[in-house]
């Protein structure tokens, strides 16, 4: 078995005496899609957000291939990393968020060479050309120089998704990326999603849309109160969960669909 | 079977052809109508009053004294609102950094520099030495490697610049702190989480949205400072009025000085209003602001204008 993209161990977070996480431990490998479902509050954002350090676990380890995340050996001695350390491992870890975060002030296109510029240095006129690229592949090319207010909200997360795969990460965050969106926007945001999904990208896609979740991911977790409950192929866990929690959450959000 | 819904009334004529009388505001007409009545005796005062000696006023307007004044008043101006700003700036991080240290430090500064009158500032810094005879470089407490005398330091010039810049830093830390909060957490966090560095995210992200915020509150700013500046005459700093004052203090033409004054007052502000505007729509819709517009908005305001477009 190859080493694992992302490993996750022993992770807990507490905010204040309120403990959100209460020991997760997980695998994510390469070219895996792996979709994180369960009711409000189980924890699930701050699980994701723990991920990249937005959030720092009250204890735990992350590790990407390996190395542990916002952490630094010197000699003997475990160091925690400045912000601008951790940003060089952060940027490997694209992030999509529920309400888009644009830059306001900047066209599409801006938003999306903005980081390879700046963070990585491109040449302006190569981070345009492979930002167009990107917008070609979220199929925004012609909205290029629009801002985002002149935007839908379908596009805008296109735009977002776009502006985190410029920077070439190993693998992509989202959290619930489509439940601001009206109905007739969600498909868009799903289908360019499935597509990067089909290009082997690794995913953790935290989600309310189980048919999504059914069709797209190679593992499926449930999570209630800070712990998973059940994981496995999404296909059996939807069909067939093993616990009451599962069945019940299952019942609640499933119409007939699956 | 008549055309219309509405009920017929013998002598009405059809409601789809005859045109509505227009609401009369008589209550507005006898308002501008008294209002009138006193533009035109300002206006006949201020041309036939022999005491504005209009000659004397045209002479004076552009007499070299008069201009090299408006230029230091202008240097004054853009100096103490550039110096403030970027102080207002660092001002504006410490307080929201999460050091208690910054934070207190530049609460203190602000408390200090918007509670102390901007004239006693002046005449303060402008004897700073009577409080500190000399200043140097070297290790606190420890030894010195340059000192020099403060007399030699403190002009009429430096003192203004340091009173007038320091008053708005303090108003202008409170201005951009409340623009800087105005930028989203969210998009902070996609900065983080694009890799960007701390100092990245304020260049590029924040701080370009925080000053679009505060471009209206700076244009007022740089108004008031264009007058404050004139406090600089009690240290016997050249700007537009000191200039005037030591004209008719040998010519005893004091009004029309002041009306020169006065004038050049006036043509900045309304300068630096046009540009305000100007920057103003420039950010809000990439578009130049056409000069029609820009009168247009100069006269009615917001509010007013909608309610008049509601109404008619
Ligand atoms: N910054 C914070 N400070 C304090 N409590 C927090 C913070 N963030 C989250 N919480 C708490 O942690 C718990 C889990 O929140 P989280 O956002 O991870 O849930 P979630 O599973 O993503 O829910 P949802 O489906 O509604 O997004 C909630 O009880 C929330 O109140
Ligand atoms: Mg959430």
């Amino acid at each position: 078995m190859t080493e694992p993209l992302l490993k996750v161990e022993r992770l807990r977070k507490s905010f204040g005496s309120n403990e959100v996480l209460a020991g997760i431990d997980l695998e994510v490998h390469e070219r895996d899609v792996m979709c994180i479902v369960g009711p409000s509050g189980s924890g699930k954002s701050t699980l994701l957000r723990c991920l990249n350090h937005l959030e720092k676990p009250t204890s735990g380890i992350i590790f990407l291939r390996g190395e542990p995340i916002g952490l630094r050996w010197k000699g003997n001695r475990l160091h925690e990393m400045t912000f601008d350390e951790l940003s060089r491992q952060r940027r490997r870890m694209g992030m999509v968020f529920q309400g888009f975060h644009l830059f306001p002030h900047k066209t599409a296109l801006e938003n999306v060479t903005e980081a390879p510029i700046i963070v990585k240095g491109l040449r302006p006129d190569v981070a345009r050309a492979e930002a167009m690229e990107m917008l070609e592949k979220v199929g925004l090319a012609d909205r290029a120089d629009y801002f985002p207010r002149q935007l839908s909200g379908g596009q805008q997360q296109r735009v977002a998704i776009a502006r985190s795969l410029a920077m070439k990460p190993e693998l992509m965050l989202f959290d619930e990326p489509t439940s601001s969106l009206d109905p007739e926007l969600v498909g868009e945001v799903l289908a360019t999603m499935r597509q990067l999904a089909d290009e082997g990208m690794t995913m953790v896609v935290v989600t309310h849309e189980m048919l999504f979740a059914r069709d797209v991911a190679d593992h499926l977790i449930f999570m209630d109160g800070g712990v998973i409950v059940e994981q496995g192929d999404p296909k059996q866990v939807l069909t067939r969960p093993r616990h009451e929690r599962t069945q019940s959450f299952l019942a609640r959000v499933l119409p007939e669909a699956v | 079977m008549s055309k219309t819904s509405e009920r017929v009334v013998s002598g009405r004529p059809d409601i789809h052809v005859v045109k509505p009388i227009p609401v009369r505001s008589y209550g507005q007409w006898a308002g501008a109508a008294v209002l009138l009545v006193f533009a035109a005796l300002f206006l006949k005062n201020l041309t036939t009053n022999q005491n504005m000696q209009w000659p004397v006023v045209r002479q004076y307007l552009f007499h070299p004294d008069i201009l090299s004044g408006l230029g230091m008043t202008i240097l004054l101006t853009l100096l103490a609102m550039v110096i403030g700003l970027s102080i207002g700036i660092v001002l504006a991080i410490m307080r929201l950094s999460s050091s208690p240290v910054f934070q207190g430090a530049s609460w203190v500064w602000i408390w200090f520099f918007r509670g102390v009158p901007p004239l006693v500032q002046l005449i303060l810094w402008y004897n700073l030495a009577l409080l500190i005879p000399e200043i140097s470089i070297g290790i606190p407490f420890g030894p010195k490697f340059a000192t020099w005398d403060t007399n030699d330091l403190i002009t009429p010039f430096s003192a203004a610049i340091l009173g007038l810049a320091f008053t708005e830093s303090a108003y202008a830390a409170e201005m951009l702190r409340a623009g800087i909060q105005a930028v989203s957490s969210g998009q902070v966090e996609a900065c983080a989480s694009l890799g960007m560095t701390r100092s990245q995210t304020l260049r590029r992200v924040i701080l370009p949205q925080a000053l679009r915020i505060v471009i209206p509150p700076i244009g007022n700013d740089t108004i008031s400072m264009l007058k404050f500046t004139s406090l600089v005459s009690v240290l016997a700093l050249p700007d537009v009025l000191y200039s005037a004052q030591m004209v008719y203090a040998r010519t005893h033409q004091t009004i029309p000085l002041l009306v020169v004054a006065t004038i050049w007052y006036l043509v900045l502000t309304t300068v630096l209003t046009f540009g305000e505007h100007f920057v103003e729509h420039r950010l809000h819709s990439g578009t130049p602001l056409s000069l029609r517009e820009m009168l247009r908005r100069l006269v009615v305001t917001v509010p007013f204008r909608r309610q008049k477009e509601i109404a008619s």
